[in-house]
């Protein structure tokens, strides 16, 4: 932990970067995100398994880009990221909303967080996106830090759930769907903390037309989260914020997950972990199956 | 005030009677407050953490028609929308949930009075329980509650010993309500209830609303805002899982070439395009300003308008966000 | 059960292409029994709504001294003003009103009035100008300045020439500059300018003013150093508004409802609100 503080005092002091994103402890089961902007608050830093946000959001919000801006030169903006975190930086880069060079990626090793807050860390509490992840060390980072240690072994709750739900009839499934989607209260927090919507005025938003009812009852929910779903189909990098935003409890990241593992059979594209690869979407060839297209 | 006793069993039998007499039975789950088909199911626990959604959809919903239209060649015939005259009854309710209504009240009726909302009230029973859960979100005693509080409520629950609920009847619409229901109650013992209100323990007050408002009055420009703002990703959890958070939208919706209906709409003061003109001008175009307005309008405005804190304590919408902006900590700062 | 957000119908009786992008309507109220006993004050505002589309917020043009016709004018910005725009005569809409607050006219009586207004924010300047000239021998002097950016955005053509023409009428009318045409007569230069060098006396004047934000912005300091008192200038906010009946939150300023405790307001009240207008 000290070695993160006193990287990020030394980026600040030395104005690598203009601000850090990262986390700091709210009490000792709890953290919340913070933006460094002196290198006395570096201090503030911590980085354990309560570290739950993808800060990744905040690269793309007008304002925290504008802090990088500062007497007329561009600099940094430093980001403590998780191994998953730093997918969605990479697939922020692929997809051009980002510059390498305009980031300084603090890369975490990690070994899981929990669920929620308030947790004490063990299997049991593991975040359900952390039981397939296998990148526990940072694929790109400018530092690397943090210890290395064995995440506790768990079975995929999400996949065992997917394949359930891949058993039911399309009727059984239509109803699943019906009813957890009936909860949405379309308070949007799924796209809110989800570091791929950056859209700057979302589909559900334009009224010219109107192409996606604002209504939360079933056919607007509906639309909603399946538009949204098709939207981040072979983009989703799997941090799992969407869920975990949701006050209603919808299991997102089903949706989520089923089509990132059919972009990587179709495809063998999973989204943010090359900086060399162009976007699934942005790379079609006309060797590719047309089996996925209505 | 008027107390009985009721017993655990009778408790699920009285809930049975009230869903066999037709009326809708709703109960705190995990998520929100659910539709109860079987009584026997309820879980009725002092000590349960608060639904993540309150229950104010069941008399302000999320999404309700207001009227339906059919468009001629020329002309448009309306069509009034209805609200289910059933009656519901919300049991186990906490206190920090069961003051809402007192204060949606005052919004919807000044002056206009919005008749969906007051007849969905007309046809709801509270009954309230009391409370034993506290986290740190948690701040009722800061706006003039506490977790025995009746406020809301028209009839509350103290439990009183393992198998026995003492039964407060608050109000006359009440009483008149287990009127039907006499054979299931006893004749109670206050001092039983007393002595186990006063065994609940309170949340620390954690603010002085007078002296916040009072601060929010002077600080309408302070660097905080700014602060809060840019760490909040603006989207409306907090207000939509409020027990009190009322803004709305109305939207037409076609379902045919020819007709359609006016919805309302929740709709959330967090969202940059809330406030935007047509024309492209934002009054509150940052979420710095957007955050502020929350807070005065629950602390403030709300406050001058109505004299009613916009705000019952619950600390949903601190415990749902995904950014941990804590509306306790943030008030209880709103000091100098 | 009454239900505060249903509309009247009203029927579309004549259309007024005033601008390429603005219209003005003349309505009348189809159900005969609310035609006759409907009322209004200067400066209120209704909903008009497109079924199907959905309401927006105006002002009422037309006078309420001339109770027959319920006029509105709209600038075609979003989706309401689109669908409105595609609509002719002998077409339904939806009307809810009048909302709202009024400029104090009873009150007034007596004094000059000066009358300020910018683009389409001469519509609700135009009902209270109406209503000052149907109750002409209760004022003074009325003056009216109105510019817009070029002589093809200037609305109420036939209104202006009107007011012009009148005796006991001093009409400056003025566009920016670049905005005249070859026969262009009038003024050239912004409202604020034109209202400085016209320098019309503040004393036991009201000033009645409507428009883009940025002309009401450098507007106001001109009629403070003409002396003009706080509470005799009179605006109109125009803030996002769905209900109109103080429910929905959008128009919320401060602890004023736009829409119930406004639209008018002094620049004495004005000051007191948070900037966020």
């Amino acid at each position: 932990m000290e070695e993160l503080k006193k990287l990020a005092k030394e980026l600040l002091e030395n104005k690598t970067v203009a601000a850090v994103i990262g986390y700091q402890q709210v009490d000792d089961k709890r953290t919340k995100p913070i933006i460094v902007t002196t290198p006395e608050d570096a201090s503030k830093l911590v980085f354990n398994e309560y570290c739950l946000n993808n800060l990744a959001v905040y690269l793309t919000k007008a304002r925290i880009k504008n802090l990088a801006k500062q007497n007329g030169t561009t600099l940094k903006l430093g980001i403590v990221a998780k191994p998953c975190d730093i997918h969605a930086i990479v697939a922020l880069i692929q997809e051009s909303q980002l510059k390498r060079e305009d980031v300084y990626i603090i890369g975490m090793n990690c070994h899981g967080v929990v669920k929620d807050y308030g947790m004490d860390f063990s299997g049991e509490t593991l975040a359900t996106k952390c039981t397939p992840c296998d990148s526990h060390k940072p694929l790109y980072s400018d530092s690397n830090l943090g210890e290395v240690k064995d995440t506790p072994k768990v079975s995929d709750e999400v996949l065992e759930k997917i394949q359930a739900v891949e058993k039911m009839s399309h009727k059984e499934r239509f109803e699943y769907f019906k009813k957890e989607f009936d909860k949405c209260i379309k308070c949007y927090a799924c796209r809110a903390a989800c570091p791929l919507c950056y859209c700057q005025r979302c589909i559900t938003d334009k009224t010219v037309p109107r192409w996606v009812e604002s209504s939360p009852h079933s056919r607007g929910n509906f639309s909603w989260n399946v538009v949204r779903a098709f939207h981040l189909s072979g983009r989703c990098i799997g941090c799992g914020e969407c869920e975990r935003a949701c006050p209603m409890d919808i299991p997102l990241s089903l949706l989520n997950r089923r089509m990132t593992e059919t972009a990587k059979q179709a495809f063998a594209y999973v989204s943010g972990r090359s900086l060399d690869t162009p976007t699934l979407v942005g790379s079609y060839d006309v060797k590719d199956s047309d089996e996925l297209f209505m | 005030m008027d107390e009985k006793i009721i017993s655990k069993q009778n408790l699920v039998n009285f809930c049975k009677d009230i869903v066999a007499n037709g009326h809708n039975l709703l109960a705190p789950g995990k998520t929100e407050y659910n539709l109860i088909q079987d009584p026997s199911e309820i879980v009725l626990d002092t000590k349960s953490k608060p639904t993540k959604a309150s229950y104010k959809t069941f008399v302000f919903p999320k999404a309700e028609p207001i009227l339906y239209y059919k468009r001629g060649k020329n002309d448009v015939v309306m069509l009034d929308a209805k609200v289910d005259e059933k009656k519901t009854v919300i049991f186990g309710a906490k206190p920090c949930d069961t003051n809402s209504f007192n204060i949606l009240n005052k919004i919807f009726n000044w002056d206009y009075k919005d008749d969906f909302y007051n007849e969905r009230v007309k046809n709801f029973i509270v009954i309230g329980l009391m409370c034993e859960y506290s986290d740190r979100y948690c701040f009722c005693t800061s706006v003039g509650s506490s977790p025995v509080s009746e406020k809301g409520s028209d009839l509350f629950l103290v439990p009183i010993d393992e198998n026995n609920y003492a039964v407060r009847i608050v109000t006359d619409k009440g009483k008149e309500f287990i009127g039907a229901y006499s054979k299931y109650f006893t004749e109670g013992a206050p001092e039983k209830s007393k002595a186990a209100e006063e065994k609940v323990k309170q949340p620390e007050v954690a603010f002085d609303s007078k002296q916040v408002h009072e601060w929010l009055g002077k600080n309408f420009e302070h660097p905080k805002w700014d602060g809060v703002g840019d760490l909040c990703l603006s989207c409306a959890q907090c207000a939509f899982v409020c027990p009190v958070c009322h803004c709305f939208d109305l939207v037409d919706e076609d379902y045919s070439y020819t007709e359609g209906r006016r919805m309302k709409n929740w709709d959330g003061c967090q969202f940059g395009h809330f406030t935007l003109h047509a024309s492209g001008h934002n009054p509150r175009d940052i979420q710095g300003k957007r955050y502020r307005q929350r807070i005065n309008h629950k602390f403030k405005y709300y406050v001058d308008k109505f004299d009613e804190i916009l705000c019952t304590g619950c600390g949903r919408c601190s415990r749902g966000c995904a950014v941990s902006i804590d509306i306790k900590e943030i008030v209880a700062n709103c000091t100098d | 059960m009454e239900n505060i957000y249903k509309p009247y119908l009203a029927e579309i009786t004549e259309i007024i292409d005033e601008t390429p992008d603005t219209k003005t309507f003349k309505l009348r109220l189809k159900d005969a029994e609310v035609a006759k006993s409907f009322n209004f004050k200067a400066g209120q505002f209704a909903e008009y709504g497109v079924f199907g589309d959905g309401e927006s917020t105006f002002c009422i043009a037309s006078s309420p001294t001339r109770p027959d016709v319920i006029e509105c004018s709209f600038k075609v910005y979003g989706k309401v003003t689109q669908a409105l725009r595609r609509l002719n005569e002998g077409d339904t809409i939806g009307f809810r009103g009048p909302y709202g607050n009024w400029f104090p006219l009873e009150e007034q009586k007596g004094k000059n009035v000066l009358f300020i207004a910018g683009g389409i924010g001469l519509a609700p300047v135009r009902c209270v100008i109406d209503n000052v000239l149907d109750w002409r021998k209760d004022y003074k002097d009325i003056t009216i300045v109105y510019g817009a950016r070029s002589v093809s955005d200037l609305v109420y053509k036939y209104k202006l020439k009107e007011w012009q023409e009148m005796s006991d009428v001093k009409t400056v009318i003025t566009v920016d500059p670049g905005g005249e045409t070859d026969g262009w007569t009038g003024e050239v230069g912004f409202v604020p300018t034109v209202v400085e060098k016209l320098a019309p006396k503040a004393e036991n004047t009201i000033a009645v003013i409507c428009g883009p934000p940025v002309m009401i912005k450098f507007t106001i300091p001109v009629l403070k150093k003409l002396g003009f008192k706080d509470e005799d200038i009179f605006t109109t906010l125009e803030n996002r508004m769905k209900c109109g009946l103080g429910k929905c939150g959008r128009c919320n300023i401060g602890n004023v409802y736009v829409c119930k405790d406004g639209p008018v307001f002094n620049y004495a009240q004005m000051k007191e609100l948070p900037e966020e207008f």
